[in-house]
């Protein structure tokens, strides 16, 4: 299982920097046909979920799609009606004990009793784990500005989600599951956690992370798969998301244009001329808009990067009208 | 304190623990120091006047020894009422109350097994009633003199203490194979609580109705002091009943909570 990959060896980038004696295989996660019913609700219909190993994927979906269900499934929390799970090449139901000493996990909202100190919970689940050096926990606190010794009770929300942050990194586990991970957490923290998330990701480890919203995954993710009414609707790689986004164009002209020398532009929709300023919607290739507008003296060009929450919405959209 | 769940969970309800000892060493302390004001002729006249299935329903027929007046009024009343409650919200708390306030979820997505970790709570529970138990067994000692308990011998107190833990590991485990079988606090709590409010009616008012005298042998009060043991010692049926359900139902309990989903 060590050493040669068909999928790490098609990403290069990614095996430089993958530490040695981490165990490989090819997918970290994958399910086939999921299916969860919660009494007449059905929670998954058919989920083919497929994670590669050293990859950042974004498990998008609207509340109640079935992104916590799936993930509670990963670490046989609840148990599928039908189909098959396979973690790090392991079935979570038989040797969830194994598996789940290789997964971080972190929740949206991280709850425990309050009455202790991070350092007394982060000592325990630590002993579950077989123990790990308090140097680890120290480092980690310290990177996340995180008090240990105040009761978690007394803590802020995003004090609490810290704890959380480090009990799923302190054993550098190999897969990390993160369900709306950085929902509660302040810009910086965001950005820590972000950076956080691409170390781990260039040593080579998984990450898994749900979210409802694209703004959250968009940064770190390299793929996205949407979910909707408990099955996967598309997965897309960002970059390909991106470059396939409306962007939102202004142009400022030296003179006046019309709005229909524009409007037949390929891919050129919704375009608003006032005066000197046209605005207009781009889909896809820029380059007829650019052909024509060289026909012009062109003051100002203003492209906004796409808005990637807005196509996610487009495919919300979509999988509700099939 | 923090290298497994056992004593994680002693270690996390250590307040409960010492303030739970501390009330019924106290009140079980209190009660049997009233037993010097009870032993006089007065008393017992008085008493004597109630019918006899009054003093039944109340437990109070055997009152005039000292071993008859703590089982009416210390193990078989507040001492043991007040163990119900404390076996019973520590027995829910371990799975099911874990489970409902979201924070067993975490614990799970750690290498543990789940039985492993109801079974490490559960030894901790049984750890805390022997501490009770322990408690109040050497307050009662330290009463023997002042409170004129001359009668029971040292080894019947410790009898009728290994009674009492039985009894509360009993209510423990009623509360801890519900919760962890089904993940309802209030499942938990209510049935624990409809088993000792049937136990308390079948070892008093209704073992007095007429034909219904067998009743009282399905009660965890019979179990607890019937025979009494603070007279006559271990009374060997009671314990090896109680010690089989204690047995039955946390298996149960461990056997549903490894089969079925955790609630959100």
């Amino acid at each position: 299982m060590e050493g040669a990959n068909p999928v790490v060896a098609r990403r290069p980038g990614r095996l430089a920097g993958r530490r040695k004696g981490t165990r490989l295989t090819e997918t970290a996660i994958r399910t086939e046909g999921l299916v969860k019913d919660y009494g007449r609700v059905r929670g998954l219909d058919g989920l083919d979920l497929e994670v590669r190993t050293g990859e950042v994927y974004g498990f998008l979906g609207p509340n109640g799609a079935g992104k916590t269900t799936t993930i509670r499934i990963l670490f046989d929390l609840i148990r599928p009606n039908a189909g098959s799970v396979m973690v790090l090449g392991l079935d979570p139901r038989t040797d969830g004990i194994e598996l789940r000493r290789r997964i971080g996990y972190l929740a949206d909202d991280f709850v425990v009793d309050g009455r202790q100190t991070p350092r007394e919970l982060l000592t325990y689940l630590a002993n579950l784990r077989g123990g790990i050096s308090p140097v680890v926990i120290d480092e980690l606190a310290q990177r996340l500005d995180l008090d240990l010794t105040r009761r978690i009770g007394a803590l802020s929300r995003g004090n609490r989600q810290k704890v959380g942050v480090v009990q799923a990194f302190m054993h550098q586990p190999e897969l990390f599951i993160l369900d709306e991970p950085t929902s509660g957490l302040d810009p910086f923290l965001q950005q820590e956690f972000s950076v956080m998330v691409r170390q781990a990701v260039s040593e080579g480890r998984t990450v898994f992370m749900s979210s409802h919203v694209m703004g959250e995954v968009q940064r770190v993710a390299d793929r996205v798969g949407i979910i909707r009414g408990g099955r996967l609707t598309t997965v897309e790689g960002v970059h390909q998301l991106r470059d396939r986004a409306q962007r939102r164009i202004e142009i400022v002209f030296k003179g006046k244009v019309t709005a229909e020398e524009f409007s037949a532009i390929p891919g050129v929709s919704d375009v608003q001329v006032d005066g000197k300023v046209l605005t207009c919607r781009l889909d896809g290739s820029a380059d007829a808009l650019v052909k024509t507008l060289a026909r012009h003296e062109v003051v100002i060009l203003n492209a906004e990067e796409p808005d990637l929450e807005e196509l996610f919405f487009d495919y919300y959209d979509r999988g509700g009208s099939r | 304190m923090l290298r497994n769940s056992f004593t994680k969970w002693l270690w996390d309800n250590r307040r409960s623990v010492l303030g739970w000892a501390a009330a019924l060493a106290g009140v079980g302390g209190m009660y049997a120091a009233f037993w010097p004001s009870i032993d006089n002729p007065e008393m017992r006249e008085a008493l004597e006047n109630y019918p006899e299935a009054v003093l039944k329903a109340l437990n109070f027929d055997e009152i005039a020894t000292a071993a008859g007046y703590l089982n009416a009024s210390v193990y078989g009343l507040v001492v043991g009422l007040l163990i119900i409650v404390y076996a019973t919200s520590a027995g829910t708390r371990i799975i099911a109350g874990d489970e409902g306030s979201g924070t067993l979820d975490l614990v799970l997505a750690h290498p543990v097994s789940r039985s492993r970790l109801a079974m490490e709570r559960f030894s901790a529970l049984l750890v805390s009633l022997v501490l009770i138990s322990v408690a109040l067994l050497l307050v009662m000692l330290a009463l023997t003199g002042p409170a004129r308990l001359e009668g029971i011998s040292l080894g019947d107190l410790a009898a009728m203490h290994l009674h009492l833990f039985l009894f509360a590991a009993l209510f423990g485990s009623v509360a801890f194979a519900v919760g962890a079988a089904t993940g309802r606090r209030g499942a938990a709590i209510g049935t624990a609580a409809g088993v000792a409010v049937f136990g308390f009616a079948a070892n008093g008012i209704l073992s007095g109705i007429e034909g219904l005298g067998w009743i009282e042998d399905f009660s965890p009060f019979q179990w607890l002091n019937g025979g009494s043991p603070l007279a006559n010692g271990v009374q060997a049926a009671h314990v090896s009943i109680m010690t089989a359900l204690i047995f039955v139902l946390t298996s149960v309990g461990v056997w549903g909570f490894s089969r079925r989903d955790i609630g959100v």
